[in-house]
């Protein structure tokens, strides 16, 4: 992991480390790494992956709605809005 | 001591984490970026035990998103036992007396760590049994709500309350509802001591394993060193797949429709970045970025194909172990004693304590806590698990 990978992970993932973290997240980049290298020693060959830990199939329900919320709940929990719409900064220049 | 964030009603015997959806009440998760969520429903956990006339006494403090070795991440305070060291808020507000069970969700072993550290019970069920509907997701794969009580027979009477199907859950299995039982005669039981985690523990840890398996050999049961050669592959590839699907979960959380939002940004993009970035720690921004790392094109193969290929590896090895064993046992963890540390150093340290906490997430098996140190089962073997710990509970030291 280099430093521009790194700040291009921050900026893939919308935040920012402080130069003092980045220190840190190089560092535990490189033990991870050494860890993950381990994983090679083990032999997966004929292994297929195993997604759910247990036998998981789709679950169907009558297709009629349930539990529905109103406008007003869902944005009585958002930072800011404002009648019916929630607000952002403006995205059109 | 405060054990927690939000106080429901005083004369309430059942405490939930933080990470557990109570309708109407706050709940963060441990993290800033959660501030000012209030959920307009419960989990079905929670539903269930308000149904069946438990009360909620309030929601312990817990490690953001459940990350870290004991809570000791939390943004809104940190439960510490009276000599200064860690554990977890549920563990100590159940060894304290101040409520009878308490639901917590075990995403990397933090609750069955803190089970541990407070000299409490702590049951992590079967993958499936009990629904995750209403839970702040953070590694959907292998988290599971459990209970912590101050003996057996108390996580059992919680676990046969919310453990049953719900169809709001997709990885809910089928079952409507399960049996448990803590009155299985031990005596002919054959129990399996992992020769790895043993020798990876402390001293003190060792000498709980040791005491231990005095009381079950006094009980009439048989305990066999076996090796498990690839546990630390294990607990590599849970850290892996943990942090991938931290990584997804936690995009959510942007300071548009709820949540904390920064108070200043100059457009969209700068309240995304700022919101993050002064909503969440290290550790959570640190297992975002080594999840979306092995999920990269050049490191899918070798870390995340890899990682789900090593679970079926651990399946199949707890299955041969089962087929010749009633119960396995293990430390908790490496040291019954956490000092309070450097937080940057979170994700290592945890990481670590992975090794002994991985294999029941990985797979999916019941893992309990219960005297400092840690018994496993094959699926659906909580009876198994609840019956060794209740018939220790019953032997004098």
């Amino acid at each position: 992991m280099t430093v521009e990978n790194l700040k291009a992970l921050e900026s893939l993932n919308e935040f920012r480390l402080t130069e003092a973290e980045e220190e840190k997240a190089l560092a535990v980049f490189r033990f991870m790494e050494g860890e993950a290298a381990a994983l090679q020693s083990v032999n997966t060959e004929g292994t297929e992956v195993m997604v759910h830990c247990m036998p998981m199939t789709n679950i169907f329900r009558e297709d009629v709605r349930e539990q529905a919320f109103t406008r007003d709940e869902l944005l009585e929990g958002a930072p800011e809005h404002s009648g019916d719409s929630w607000i952002v900064p403006r995205l059109v220049k | 001591m405060n054990y927690f964030v939000t106080e429901i009603d005083r004369a309430g015997t059942v405490a939930v984490d933080d990470t557990i959806l109570v309708k109407g009440c706050e709940a963060k998760a441990g993290s800033h970026i959660l501030d000012g969520f209030v959920p307009l429903f419960s989990s079905d956990a929670v539903e269930r035990l308000v149904k069946a006339g438990f009360t909620l006494r309030g929601k312990t403090h817990t490690g953001e998103f459940g990350l870290d070795i004991a809570g000791e991440t939390s943004y809104h305070g940190v439960c510490k036992k009276a000599d200064g060291t860690l554990s977890t808020a549920a563990a100590e507000a159940v060894a304290a007396g101040a409520v009878k069970q308490a639901l917590c969700v075990d995403v990397n072993g933090a609750p069955r760590r803190g089970a541990a550290l407070s000299g409490v019970d702590f049951l992590k069920p079967t993958y499936g049994t009990v629904s995750r509907y209403g839970i702040i997701p953070t590694a959907c794969s292998g988290e599971q709500v459990g209970v912590c009580a101050a003996n057996a027979e108390d996580v059992e009477e919680a676990l046969s309350v919310i453990a049953g199907h719900d169809g709001k859950d997709g990885t809910s299995l089928p079952a409507e509802k399960y049996e448990y039982a803590a009155d299985k005669d031990v005596a002919g039981m054959k129990i399996a001591l992992v020769k790895e985690l043993y020798d990876a523990a402390d001293e003190g840890v060792r000498a709980a394993i040791d005491a231990f398996r005095a009381k079950l050999e006094k009980a009439g049961a048989t305990v066999e060193v076996i090796p498990v050669t690839d546990v630390k592959a294990y607990a590599t590839a849970w850290q892996i797949m943990l942090s991938a699907e931290t990584c997804n979960n936690i995009s959510r959380y942007d300071g548009v429709k709820f949540g904390y939002r920064a108070p200043v940004y100059k457009d969209i993009d700068e309240l995304y970045v700022n919101s993050r970035t002064e909503g969440m720690g290290f550790t959570a921004k640190m297992n975002v970025l080594f999840g979306s790392d092995v999920l990269s094109k050049n490191r899918y193969m070798s870390c995340y194909d890899k990682s789900l290929r090593l679970r079926r590896l651990a399946s199949e090895k707890m299955k041969e172990i089962f087929a010749g064993f009633d119960a396995v046992l293990c430390p908790a963890m490496s040291a019954l004693s956490v000092p309070a540390y450097d937080l940057a150093e979170t994700f290592e340290r945890t990481e670590r304590e992975l090794l002994f906490t991985t294999i029941p997430n990985l797979t999916g098996i019941p893992a309990m806590v219960t005297g400092g140190v840690q018994l496993w089962a094959a699926a659906f073997g909580e009876s198994t698990l609840l019956s060794i710990a209740a018939t220790a509970e019953r032997m004098a030291d």
